[in-house]
């Protein structure tokens, strides 16, 4: 029932526009109303795990919700709701003509639900279908206005993830051929609370490489160095709520994906293994996120490079033991929220300044004081200081290390944190303050989005001060599930 | 049995040599035929399994092989190639003699890789193991040595091609469901790399992948 009521919203948004030609503005609020509903099932779910009522998945159902999955659902379904309600065709002023607004619709909704059933769906193997199908449904729609750099950054995007997640799928058929030749075959095997029962007996030569094809599978959908090359083109070049779920969902699936077959992997070999690869490849993602920020010159790229460093930072954090895990799944729920923010509102950014250069964007507190105010909060998040979200899980991703003892790490995520800190906030100081360029209007009205967006900042507010029950005890069981 | 792993076998090296083909040869047309080649002979390898194995399901899988990528892949590709077709592709990044010794190497890389997986298993199938992966390294090496949006939509073809052939002689098929899930992404990503072969043609009056650098840092 819940999950009906969670994956029909999307589906029936995702096929109302390709049907009903007429209407737009009406079907963009049913539109925002099937998101409310889904994120309303995916609350009830979440509610269900924590209070335990839920009974255990029947085996062979194709569905079902732990508390990892609840926890992603409830994220997917908040920045859906972000990106329908602040996309194209609903705001006064807005500059999209209705082919745009309904090619976005369509997609959108089409990318929302194949999140969803990623997230949600027990076979190994159909979250490979869903993610897969997550790149085609978003690489369409990146060049929603065509332009030259658009249409690179998607066939860029396209051909690069179609073919990491291919690998993914390589390393998908490993592990069961592994599965099929221990065990014989089984039409539950690729459900992957099956297969991490019979991990013990599992050839570990044969899952050691299944892992590695995985991790540069789905690490390069989640944007993880050195497979992040397409990443700051289709963030950057995308419309801004597009870009908002692809940093602040999309990344969050593919890191889904690996911290599950981690959870297999290690039942078959131990931690060590996936641990040195996850490190390895965090590190090296905060590092080139970090310095590419200093070096960027376009704020939406800035954006995306600094997705690179959380998505290392949260990869980091799987590699910890417990402790981390609780802490990667905490930042990438704080950065769901807080990337979509700043995606949306760069994307206003953009439509008053028609530059994305960091150098043409000035005085924005004076030209749009919310959006300017706002946007400095979300930047201000992103750099980790309190009292915001992401100050919290990245203080408990450090503690991790020093409890684990890998006192190296901290010492490098701190100084690398301190520069990532330094350079965003000289761009963001160059923004916000200075004299309103010639030609751009000033002033700007309060409205509804305003106040939505406001609210973002007060849910990191509240992420970061109270970190409210429900969110901790969801957490414990999504770490219980995946160190048990 | 003995038949079956000697066909399989035979089936599997022709897919593999298919692939060498992009590698050496010039002009798109015979690539679409090699992709085409490769398709119908995993379809005849996944029926051979299907007889073999007592599987009829995977008769449907074959089926479904030879409309989409056997038939119906080619000709869109023989389209979109006729549209394109007069542009001079531009020499790729390795030449020839290089690129094929490059493959061999990757074939060789892959018997080393699957050695300890030819142990684990007792099936019949089980020589098609390296030939699968070698498959799929080639496929990536076509991929990053060419620079036609149009090549690299066929390498890419041939990659999935290569997880086909994987799944069919590691594992007899993965299940039905899963299979037309594959599918179904393969026919919607294909459509879409279409369109955007189009709207790169449209809007870079070139479909030379080495003209998109307008995106750097």
């Amino acid at each position: 029932m819940l999950f009906a009521l969670l994956l029909l919203p999307p589906l029936v948004s995702s096929v109302l526009p390709a049907v009903v030609r007429r209407h737009g503005r009406a079907l963009g609020w049913v539109n925002v109303a099937g998101a409310s509903l889904s994120l309303a099932a995916s609350a009830g779910l979440s509610a269900s795990v924590v209070t335990g009522a839920d009974a255990p998945a029947a085996p062979g159902a194709l569905l079902a919700a732990d508390a990892l999955s609840a926890l992603l659902a409830v994220c997917i379904a908040l920045v859906t709701l972000l990106a329908v309600a602040l996309g194209p065709g609903l705001a006064d002023d807005d500059p999209h003509d209705a082919t745009a607004v309904r090619r976005y619709r369509i997609f959108l909704n089409a990318l929302a639900l194949t999140m969803l059933v990623a997230v949600t769906t027990t076979s190994v193997a159909l979250m490979w279908v869903a993610i897969e199908a997550t790149t085609i449904a978003s690489a369409i729609i990146i060049p929603l206005e065509r332009t030259k750099a658009s249409v690179e950054a998607s066939w860029k995007y396209l051909l690069i993830c179609s073919v990491g997640i291919a690998l993914a799928f390589a390393g998908t058929v490993l592990a069961y051929f592994d599965f099929v030749s221990t065990t014989g075959p089984l039409p539950s095997a690729l459900d992957w609370t099956v297969l991490r029962a019979a991990a013990p007996a599992l050839r570990p030569e044969l899952m050691r490489l299944a892992f590695a094809f995985i991790l540069v599978g789905y690490g390069t959908k989640a944007g993880l160095a050195p497979m992040h090359t397409w990443l700051p083109d289709a963030h950057s070049e995308a419309p801004a709520p597009l870009s908002a779920m692809m940093s602040g969902v999309l990344l969050a699936v593919a890191m889904y994906a690996i911290a599950r077959w981690k959870s297999v992997v290690d039942a078959s070999l131990g931690p060590s293994f996936t641990n040195t690869l996850l490190m390895t490849a965090g590190l090296l993602s905060v590092v080139i996120g970090t310095f590419s920020l200093v070096i960027q010159r376009h704020y939406k790229r800035m954006l995306a490079y600094s997705s690179v460093e959380h998505i290392g930072l949260a990869t980091i954090g799987l590699a910890l033991g417990p402790l981390g895990v609780f802490a990667a799944f905490l930042h990438l729920v704080n950065h769901a929220v807080a990337k979509s923010m700043a995606f949306l509102l760069a994307g206003r950014v953009l439509e008053r300044y028609r530059t994305s250069e960091i150098a043409g964007v000035s005085g924005l507190l004076r030209a749009m004081p919310w959006t300017g105010g706002l946007f400095g909060v979300a930047v201000l998040t992103l750099v980790g200081l309190p009292p915001f979200g992401l100050f919290l899980s990245e203080f408990l991703l450090v503690r991790a290390a020093v409890v684990t003892g890998q006192f190296f790490v901290a010492g490098a995520v701190l100084a690398l944190l301190v520069v990532a800190f330094a350079s965003l906030l000289n761009h963001l100081n160059h923004m916000l303050y200075g004299q309103v360029p010639d030609g751009v209007a000033v002033g700007e009205r309060r409205g509804w989005p305003t106040v939505t967006l406001a609210g973002c900042a007060g849910l990191l507010v509240m992420l970061g001060v109270v970190l409210p029950w429900p969110v901790t005890a969801l957490l414990d069981r999504a770490v219980s599930v995946l160190t048990p | 049995m003995q038949t079956f792993s000697q066909l399989v076998m035979l089936c599997a090296g022709g897919m593999l040599v298919t692939a060498l083909i992009p590698l050496w040869r010039k002009g798109v047309p015979a690539y679409i035929s090699a992709f085409k080649w490769q398709s119908w002979l995993l379809a005849v390898l996944t029926t051979l399994v299907g007889y073999f194995g007592r599987d009829p399901q995977l008769y449907g899988v074959a089926i479904l092989i030879v409309g989409l990528k056997g038939v119906a892949m080619p000709a869109l590709l023989r389209t979109m190639d006729r549209r394109f077709g007069h542009q001079r592709e531009l020499r790729p990044y390795v030449n020839p003699e290089t690129a094929l010794l490059m493959a061999g190497v990757l074939v060789l890389f892959a018997y080393v890789l699957a050695r300890p997986w030819m142990e684990v298993t007792t099936l019949p199938t089980r020589a098609g193991l390296p030939l699968a992966m070698a498959l799929l390294f080639i496929s990536l090496l076509i991929l990053v040595n060419r620079k036609k949006a149009i090549t690299q939509v066929i390498g890419f073809l041939m990659l999935e091609n290569a997880i086909a052939l994987l799944a069919v002689v590691g594992t007899y098929g993965v299940p039905l469901l899963v299979e037309l899930g594959v599918f179904l992404d393969a026919l919607m990503g294909f459509l879409v790399m279409q369109i955007f072969v189009y709207q790169i043609h449209e809007t870079f009056e070139t479909i030379d992948v080495d003209q998109l650098t307008r995106l750097k840092h």
